[in-house]
């Protein structure tokens, strides 16, 4: 048997282990666990420990980032900081639909941006911008589509990229230059979206929206609220502009100190073991999934399975790769979610190297359009999150038809960015 | 300096490795239970220094 039907074959195996578990219910992350020992066990190398440690490694460094920010998050949440911004916004702006709609665009954007994952800007801001836009007399799937679209653009927002860090990692590209190609198209899209789909609501019923709210603690204000975000300002800043004699710090230790700066201002008493273990919890699917896919990947490599994916989409005619983008990242991402990057991330991205796009600007067209995959079944953990938190009773393809326009808005500008990276690489300065 | 950074690096995975164990001694369902074993692998690992 030669090297290519053997990757087949292994393949073949690690695709039906895949859908048998799926099938008897199990989880997407131990799916994927089970995907890596069927492929290892095909491919000859039985159960491979050493290979298993190595995987399960391999995004170490992004699960800690994980962790310390959206811990970061969840003690501002606790603090009342976030419900203390939404109700200075709705006193502000209840009047003005467009700067209140960009203020709570922006507000939706932070938490994904900070942690890289959709699913704490639904369970930070989710409840609270939902409030706001209901008693604008938009309907429950309309505001569930706003919220779960700007969450998945927060998470392909900068400065945390996962898709983009897992590719960069697969591809041995530094995470640098993403900052603005990442930045532009999720802010304007997001706030295309957002007035999209709310262009014909009714002015906020303050009364109604403040009375629906939680009440912000009395002491908090705004130096408590924007101290902990300059902490971490501050440090990015001092590690580019200081680079020779301020410490490397990594994105982990900075949410720390953001999280420590957000614990000790903090108006009410916080109980930070309880809040840990719940964001621990919280995170268990999106951490797991890392971990696993990063298994999966590894077994992949051993058993030359990754070989032939990669083979496959290099040799593939680019126009039809380009055509199909759209298609295929968002299924991948409902499939593998972040194991997508590295399987299919990877291969495309050297593929679009070799051919002389602009590897950065492309990968980040790519990471604008993966995130619509978190609608589609058979995971959908992001898109059934957002229908849950904003109490919506309707069928679920009603929240997926309002998504339709802005769906396709993003995978226009992003397959566009990917085409025409190479001149678009003047947005790689930093 | 850096051995400080290093030091917090490794207080910071213990801490987290602590929050996995609670999490995996109080939690009922087992997918999640093996899940929390699979996540806990590198967190152990690093702080024995075997990895």
């Amino acid at each position: 048997m030669n090297a290519t039907t053997s990757a087949a074959l292994v393949l073949a195996v690690m695709v039906a282990a895949y859908i048998v578990a799926k099938i008897l219910k199990i989880s997407t992350e131990l799916s994927l666990f089970a995907a890596a020992l069927a492929g290892a066990l095909a491919g000859g190398s039985g159960i491979p420990a050493r290979h298993i440690v190595e995987g399960a490694f391999t995004y170490f460094d992004i699960v800690l980032i994980f962790v310390t920010a959206t811990l970061f998050m969840n003690l501002l949440k606790e603090s009342g900081a976030a419900v203390f911004v939404v109700r200075a916004i709705l006193h502000r702006f209840h009047r003005h639909k467009a700067p209140l709609f960009v203020l709570l665009t922006l507000l939706l954007l932070v938490p994904g941006a900070l942690t890289g994952a959709g699913s704490v800007t639904v369970l930070i801001m989710g409840g609270m911008a939902a409030t706001v836009l209901g008693t604008m007399d938009i309907p429950k799937p309309k505001v569930a589509a706003i919220i779960f679209v700007i969450a998945g653009l927060s998470a392909a927002a900068p400065p945390v990229n996962l898709w983009a860090m897992l590719t960069a990692a697969g591809t041995n590209m530094p995470y640098v230059g993403f900052f603005l190609p990442l930045l532009v198209p999720c802010v304007v899209l997001a706030l295309l979206t957002i007035f999209i789909l709310g262009w014909k609501s009714k002015p906020v019923d303050l009364e109604k929206a403040l009375a629906e709210l939680p009440e912000a603690p009395p002491k908090m204000n705004w130096f408590r609220v924007s101290f902990p975000f300059l902490v971490f300002s501050l440090l990015i800043v001092a590690g580019r502009v200081f680079p020779f004699s301020f410490p490397i710090l990594g994105l982990p230790l900075m949410f720390a100190a953001a999280a420590a700066a957000a614990f000790v201002l903090s108006p009410v008493k916080l109980a930070f073991f309880k809040t840990s273990r719940d964001t621990v919890h919280q995170l268990l699917p999106l951490i797991g999934t890392l971990t696993c896919a990063g298994i999966l990947v590894q077994v992949m490599a051993l058993t030359g399975v990754r070989g032939l994916i990669a083979i496959t989409t290099v040799t593939l005619p680019i126009t039809v790769v380009f055509l199909t983008l759209f298609l295929t990242l968002p299924v991948s991402e409902a499939v593998l979610m972040w194991g997508a990057a590295p399987v299919l991330g990877v291969p495309l991205v050297l593929l679009f190297n070799t051919i002389g796009l602009n590897p950065v600007v492309a990968l980040a067209g790519m990471s604008v359009i993966w995130p619509l995959g978190d609608a589609i079944p058979p995971t959908a953990i992001i898109g059934r999150l957002t229908t849950t938190t904003v109490g919506m009773k309707e069928p679920y393809t009603k929240f997926l038809k309002y998504c339709l326009v802005p769906a396709v808005l993003i995978a226009v500008v992003g397959t566009l960015m990917v085409v025409f990276s190479k001149k678009l690489a003047f947005l790689t300065v930093f | 300096m850096n051995t400080i950074v290093t030091i917090l690096y490794y207080l910071l995975t213990a801490y987290v490795a602590v929050l996995l164990v609670a999490n995996f001694l109080k939690n009922k369902k087992w997918q999640e239970e093996i899940l929390y074993i699979i996540v806990l692998i590198p967190f152990v690992l690093r702080l024995l220094r075997l990895k």
